[in-house]
């Protein structure tokens, strides 16, 4: 994969990515003050992922595209004063300015450190989250996660709570959960194990998605993936 | 000011900590009461937007594409948090305006309230007591009564 494909790939996977956030803040229960926020942003978000998949838009480079998504965002951070959605729109920001400098910085080198800077991240995500889990005797007894279950905000029904009645169930699937995320930058080694490593993840995101409605971060997390592809490739090959 | 506020808040994106779940602590929970007047003592308090009984696969699988009831209400966990951990005025008085507006718009918008009511909020945070299951609550904050009209912008 080349570094201008994987830039376009992951330029239009983050388009559609905003044009489903942006969407669910133009609902009609939404204020309209953070509605006009996110008219810009859908605009910006499908001339990006026009011009990312080569429709002849050819006054609008994703390079200003992109710009003006950071501007953008200049203005939105202060109206929630800061995330709307936490680590979600952390990966968004990220990806948003990693994206930028790939294709802004005027030498191939650091165009390629921008993107690569991205890569670097996500496989940090997986390994710090698996490390502050393992180091929390909570998570190792599997208490944690029964917690998560019983009393977070996080479980979309009150049937999923219930889950938090079976600890031995949970306890295997904490560990696993540490296992994979602490284990994931093993899977660079060859491109098979990197594939199989990111499908894995993805179905990871997609439970958490079903489970704790966190879908943002489903989608988000997997326009990032391109970048390790690359990475792998260009420092493994 | 722009663009220094958006700065700030922007730049930490680019070194995140990504410690998901590292901890799991007392959880907040939004509840609200309709009064009649200002001085009226809350008498019921209602939780906002509880969960459903039972979420369905089929629910699951449609809020993947579209979910913006739950991710406001996971925003509204943000604000309660920030609110009672935020050492400036300015986040706490954004934190509460936020809250009040957010839960005033839903009450309006499904004809929960009258434009002469008053809303007020209040924080509730859940935590497990000892080994077993049972969880408590502890009111940790509780809003002044708001006129409904004065909270609800177009």
């Amino acid at each position: 994969m080349t570094l201008d494909s994987a830039m376009r790939i992951t330029a239009a996977m983050m388009a559609l990515a905003f044009i489903q956030q942006s969407l669910e803040h133009l609902h009609p229960a939404a204020r309209l003050q953070e509605r006009l926020l996110f008219v810009p942003r859908l605009i910006l978000s499908l001339l990006l992922l026009a011009a990312s998949v080569g429709m002849p838009l050819s006054a609008l480079h994703p390079s200003y595209l992109l710009l003006a998504l950071v501007i953008n965002h200049l203005v939105i951070l202060p109206f929630f004063n800061g995330p709307y959605n936490g680590g979600a729109d952390r990966m968004s920001l990220l990806i948003l300015l990693c994206l930028t400098g790939a294709y802004t910085l005027p030498e191939p080198r650091w165009r390629e450190m921008a993107f690569g800077y991205l890569g670097m991240q996500l496989l940090l995500s997986y390994v710090m989250a698996g490390w502050v889990k393992v180091v929390n005797p909570d998570w190792r007894s599997g208490r944690a996660l029964r917690d998560v279950f019983l009393f977070s905000a996080y479980p979309a029904g009150e049937n999923i709570r219930q889950w938090a009645g079976h600890p031995r169930l949970l306890l295997y699937a904490g560990w696993a959960v540490i296992g994979f995320e602490l284990a994931f930058p093993l899977t660079v080694l060859s491109r098979p194990t990197l594939l199989a490593g990111l499908a894995i993840a993805a179905l990871f995101h997609g439970a958490n998605a079903c489970l704790f409605g966190l879908n943002r971060f489903f989608w988000i997390w997997i326009c990032a993936y391109p970048s390790i592809l690359w990475l792998q490739e260009r420092v493994i090959g | 000011m722009f663009p220094f506020t958006g700065l700030r808040l922007l730049l930490p994106a680019l070194v995140p900590s990504w410690r998901f779940f590292d901890a799991v602590s007392a959880s907040p929970r939004v509840d609200y009461a309709i009064l009649a007047a200002p001085d009226e003592a809350a008498g019921h308090w209602e939780e906002f937007r509880a969960r459903p009984a039972v979420l369905r696969l089929g629910t699951m699988l449609r809020r993947l594409a579209w979910n913006p009831q739950w991710n406001e209400n996971l925003y509204l966990v943000s604000l309660s948090e920030r609110l009672m951990t935020a050492t400036g005025v300015e986040t706490q008085a954004h934190s509460q305006r936020e809250l009040l507006r957010r839960v005033a718009r839903h009450l309006d918008r499904h004809g929960l309230s009258g434009p002469g009511d008053y809303l007020q909020i209040r924080l509730r945070f859940v935590s497990r007591t000892g080994p077993g299951e049972d969880v408590v609550s502890e009111v940790a904050y509780e809003s002044d009564p708001c006129l409904l009209a004065g909270l609800i912008t177009r």
